[in-house]
């Protein structure tokens, strides 16, 4: 298993070239991201931090192809999703990409286990029943899958979530301040699951996060200021990511 | 406070919009049937009255003179005239005759004479002029339209003996409506000396008169009382048009009654569109509410500010609703005049009566039920505590509380009254009361399903989505079925509008599908020859060389024969030949037998028989003559009975001129074709015959059915527009809402077509819910009815006109699909990553 992590280690998973993404026209525009470059190594998990307003979460969604950008090219394994249409890049979401965001990631009229299976619904794939009753299990979902989403606290809400991104098997999974909206005790329980689905399950997951404690779950800290690349952090330790913080003036 | 909903107006422009054109589209359709109804009610007043314009006296025959058949003698109005005081008079007369245009054959006319004094013309000039010369005319421009009849063409009219009079066409104009206007002839103006050539002996039964300037119609009346002795009626003019709008109050009310049961149903329609938008309006800003809550805003500022809101909205669209009602009506009179509806096809002028009902009606609607939809979920929100409100998701369990036991228990007992109402309406023997009470109580009936909707809608979206595949589909049935009483609410205007679709299809195409039947029993003879003008029945002669034509078996001339009975309000029995009974005549028996019905005898229709106490075996007065009971017939359309022609004849008064119709049967094995040639070749020979089949009965009858159907399709399409435009409202507002969870569905990948599909798959399901619960609803409340106005002498037989149900359900969906376009595309066009950033 460990040759396997190491191997798949070094190719990388997503990765951004001098992406540029500029809102508003005139003198209201702001560069959201102003030439970042910055590649994520498959079964990786990597965490990207920075101030309020730096671009965290602009990067995220160009990287996912939620969004479009204004310069540079965006890869997700070995295409360049930079050039896809809005078909092409559904596409890419539905069959390779897995969200979880900070809140409003489940159906409210869909059970937790159709929530979790809807993307495979939606392309068309059999789930893999194993998998699904392992991800389950591990999670702690047993007892809930025929709940809807407002009989679920936050957290169980957000393990439904990482559930649905899991089950996929997608190359990349995406979390947009997932423990945002939840207590310490379930964030840990989260980023628990995050951690182990990549050094167990080799899964790549890329996360933006504000939580110094969160971000030390990660391999790796991308460190973002005024859209551009600010450093970055191996090995994070709660202490060490507050360091490089503060030093950004965040 | 002023400032916040200044703002939050601004800030809702799209949604603000959307709700306040269901609130205008709701005021306009009520508005428009009340302006509609009053148009009808003054057109018709405005023509009937016509009749009484300008008259100061009229000199009637007294209701209980002796000699009131004779008529007023002929030298009264000249009696009249020569009165001081009487500016100019002259006689209310017409007579009949039969028209021939040029090709073709003749048709039924009322001739009336122009009236020598000008003020006394009750119908206005539109072409030419009016005729002067002995052999001159002009006619009625529907006339002119159906007999494609211009000025400088020549008319033919003929006396009773068939002599033919030419007339040259001076002038064309507008018929003023009354009772003589109303019965389907043509109509033609001659001159007075032109009227005697054609008709001499027409006798008067009315004489009107005009008043010098200075007299007074008193005056006027006690002149002319002396001037021509006692035992006439004399009036007023003002007595006379009182008398005459009193007529029409009957024929306008009936209208008038529909158009308000009508504009009833249309406040009920709108009052649900409205309600339903504003309660998902109010819904969604929840939120918004409670954060005004908690900022500091106590419950009253809030509620205020949601009334003040609903109050200014409610206003300004019933304003528009107001002027669109007005639009309406005058479309909705364009289309009748077009199609020829209840106020007889005349082309008049486009009215728009506004009273203070219909401005009250509309502004109460538009502003009232806005308002009581506003309070109602603004209470609501008022009442949940802030800080929940600002957790709480789309369709939490709060605003999808579970259908209330109050709410079922007022169901129940509107469904008992409802079916209490409807068994006392079976129960009715008289047709109209029949109709009227189970009708109404089939209303009730609807309220009450409408009331249980959230209970079985869901049910009913359950089993459409079943039949669902592909996660689109089965994503739009779980929309369509989150909130059971926002789906109910919406698709209940669509169910109303169908149910009352269905409801008079099925009613409608029940009488024609008896109707067609009892055509087919009743006629067992080939063909009929009619004689087309009324004064000029079929000559004996005609009818023996009827019978020697090629291939007629055997003919059956029919006599109506008008007596009277000291048993009977009327007493008019229908004659044949007794061979033809049983098997050209066949009626439906009751009890006894038709066949070999001797002179002297009777087969009397069931329910006469009942009113005049006898029963087979004993005897019944006509006309002085003792006639005996051999058999009772159930059918209404032979009068009082059925009796040898002989019997007929020596009921009637005056000798047999002929016979209005004749009965023909062919030889058996006979080629059709060849023998209506043969037929129509000897009915070229008379002027006024025409040849009838059962066929053309069949669709005489059928396209009179289908002129009615045309009219409530017409006014029931209105309100499938505002039901349909409620589905549109309601997806809208659920596509606004739903941003986030658009968003995210395309986040994970739901392509663009396939959310499209979604929305337009969730509309279809709203308008199939209410379109199929409306069909099954219209389908019984319309056997419902048939039972009703079915009795013992007259069956309708139940049928479901499916071809039409068909269209409908088409059209529902079809309308579905335009519903979805709008909200689909705002849903597909919202970038995923602006979706997931709204609130
Ligand atoms: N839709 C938008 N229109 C205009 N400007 C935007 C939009 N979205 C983001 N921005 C701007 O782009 C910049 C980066 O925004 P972004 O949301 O990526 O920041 P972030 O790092 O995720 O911040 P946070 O930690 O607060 O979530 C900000 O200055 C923001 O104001
Ligand atoms: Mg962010």
């Amino acid at each position: 298993m460990s040759a396997l992590v190491s191997e798949v280690g070094t190719r990388t998973a997503a990765a951004a070239h001098n992406l540029v993404k500029v809102y508003g026209k005139g003198d209201t525009a702001v560069r959201a991201l102003d030439g970042v470059s910055v590649a994520f190594q498959a079964g990786r998990f990597t965490a990207i931090m920075g101030p309020s307003g730096s671009g965290k979460s602009t990067l995220m969604h160009c990287l996912a192809g939620l969004d479009t950008v204004d310069g540079g090219a965006i890869h997700v394994g070995q295409t360049e999703i930079t050039k896809l249409n809005d078909k092409d890049l559904t596409k890419l979401r539905r069959d390779r990409v897995g969200f979880v965001f900070q809140a409003f990631n489940l159906l409210p009229t869909l059970t937790a286990e159709q929530n979790i299976l809807l993307g495979l619904e939606l392309a068309g794939r059999k789930p893999d029943k194993e998998w699904f009753d392992t991800i389950v299990d591990v999670l702690g979902l047993r007892d809930r899958l025929t709940h809807r989403p407002t009989e679920l606290s936050g957290g169980q809400q957000q393990r439904v979530a990482c559930a649905r991104a899991l089950v996929a098997r997608p190359e990349v999974i995406f979390a947009d301040e997932p423990t945002g909206n939840l207590d310490s005790r379930s964030g840990a329980e989260v980023l628990d699951f995050l951690r182990m689905s990549v050094r167990k399950m080799g899964q790549t997951v890329i996360m933006v996060t504000h939580d110094p404690v969160a971000a030390s779950y990660a391999d790796r800290v991308v460190l973002l200021a005024d859209g551009r690349l600010a450093g970055e952090i191996h090995q994070p330790t709660t202490e060490s990511v507050v360091n490089a913080l503060t030093h950004l003036g965040a | 406070m002023l400032k916040t909903i200044l703002a939050g107006l601004r800030a809702r422009t799209a949604r603000l919009v959307l709700s306040s054109i269901a609130i205008a589209l709701g005021v306009a359709f009520v508005t428009g049937t009340l302006v509609l109804g009053d148009a009808v009610g003054e057109q018709t007043r405005d023509n009937f009255a016509r009749s009484a314009r300008n008259v100061d006296a009229a000199v009637h025959t007294a209701e209980n003179s002796p000699n009131r058949e004779d008529g007023i003698p002929a030298d009264f109005l000249q009696k009249i005239r020569n009165t001081p005081g009487v500016e100019g008079a002259d006689s209310r007369e017409f007579g009949s005759a039969a028209l021939l245009s040029g090709e073709g054959k003749a048709r039924n006319a009322l001739v009336q004479p122009l009236p020598t004094t000008e003020k006394l013309r009750d119908f206005n000039l539109k072409d030419g002029k009016f005729p002067v010369k002995a052999d001159e005319a002009a006619i009625d421009v529907k006339t002119a339209q159906i007999a494609k009849l211009k000025v400088g063409d020549k008319l033919k009219l003929l006396d009773k003996d068939n002599a033919e009079h030419a007339f040259t066409i001076v002038g064309t104009y507008q018929q003023g409506a009354s009772s003589i206007s109303m019965s389907g002839s043509d109509h033609v103006v001659v001159s007075p000396e032109g009227l005697r050539t054609v008709i001499p002996d027409q006798r008067v039964y009315e004489i009107v008169a005009v008043a010098k300037a200075g007299v007074t119609q008193q005056q006027l009346v006690a002149d002319i009382t002396k001037a021509i002795g006692p035992g006439y009626q004399v009036q007023t003019g003002e007595e006379l048009t009182q008398a005459t709008l009193a007529q029409v109050g009957d024929a306008a009310g009936e209208i008038k009654t529909f158009l308000l049961a009508f504009a009833a149903i249309s406040l009920v329609v709108a009052g649900m569109v409205i309600y339903n938008t504003f309660t998902i309006l109010v819904a969604q800003r929840t939120k918004e509410l409670a954060l005004l809550r908690c900022v500091g805003a106590n419950r009253s500022q809030v509620f205020r500010s949601v009334l003040a809101e609903a109050l200014f909205m409610g206003l300004a669209a019933s304003v528009l609703g107001l002027l669109g009602g007005i639009g309406v009506s005058a479309g909705l009179q364009t289309f009748i005049s077009t199609f020829g509806g209840p106020s007889g096809g005349d082309d008049n002028p486009i009215r728009l009566p506004i009273s203070w009902v219909t401005i009250a009606a509309g502004f109460g609607v538009g502003v009232v039920v806005t308002v009581l939809s506003a309070v109602l979920p603004a209470r609501r929100a008022t009442r949940v505590a802030p800080v929940a409100a600002l957790r709480s998701q789309p369709d939490s369990s709060d605003d999808v509380a579970r259908t209330g036991k109050v709410r079922i228990a007022v169901a129940t007992l509107i469904a008992l009254v409802g079916g209490a109402a409807v068994y006392f309406g079976l129960q009715q023997e008289k047709e109209e009361p029949a109709m009227f009470i189970t009708g109404g109580a089939t209303m009730v009936l609807l309220l009450a399903v409408l009331l249980l909707g959230p209970l079985y809608v869901p049910l009913v979206n359950r089993l459409f989505g079943k039949a669902l595949r592909g996660v689109p589909a089965k994503l739009a049935s779980a929309n369509a079925g989150r909130n059971p009483k926002r789906t109910a609410a919406t698709t209940a205007a669509l169910m109303i509008g169908v149910t009352i679709v269905a409801m008079v299809a099925v009613v409608a195409g029940s009488g024609r599908a008896t109707m067609n039947e009892q055509v087919d029993k009743r006629f067992p003879a080939d063909y009929a020859v009619k004689s087309n003008v009324y004064s000029q029945p079929l000559s004996p002669k005609f009818t023996e060389d009827l019978a020697k034509v090629r291939n007629v078996a055997q003919i059956a001339p029919e006599l109506r024969a008008f007596g009277e009975s000291p048993k009977l309000e009327y007493a008019d029995v229908t004659g044949y030949p007794t061979e033809a009974l049983g098997s050209l005549v066949r009626p439906d028996l009751a009890a006894g037998t038709l066949t070999g019905l001797k002179d002297g005898e009777i087969a009397m229709r069931e329910k006469e028989a009942k009113t005049a106490g006898v029963a087979i075996g004993s005897t019944v007065p006509i006309s002085g003559k003792d006639l005996k009971v051999v058999a009772l017939i159930k059918d209404n359309s032979y009068g009082t009975g059925i009796v040898t022609l002989k019997t007929a004849e020596s009921i009637l008064k005056e000798p047999v001129k002929g016979y209005q119709n004749v009965l023909v049967k062919l030889a058996p094995g006979t080629d059709i074709t060849q023998a209506r040639a043969d037929l129509e070749r000897f009915i070229a020979t008379s002027p006024v015959a025409v040849l009838d089949s059962a066929a053309e009965t069949k669709a005489e009858l059928n396209s009179q059915i289908d002129q009615i159907l045309l009219f409530i399709w017409a006014l029931v399409g209105l309100a499938l527009i505002i039901a349909l435009f409620g589905i549109a409202n309601t997806l809208t507002l659920s596509v606004l809402e739903r941003t986030r969870e658009s968003a995210l569905l395309r986040a994970l990948g739901l392509t663009r077509g396939q959310l499209r599909q979604m929305l337009v798959v969730e509309s279809i399901l709203m308008a199939l819910i209410g379109a199929v619960v409306g069909v099954l609803l219209g389908a019984g409340f319309g056997w419902l009815l048939v039972e009703a106005i079915s009795n013992s002498e007259f069956t309708i037989s139940f049928s479901i006109p499916f071809g039409q149900i068909g269209i409908m359900l088409g059209l529902a969906v079809v309308a579905a699909v335009i519903a979805a376009a709008l909200p689909a595309r705002r849903a597909a066009r919202n970038s995923v990553v602006a979706g997931m950033a709204e609130a």
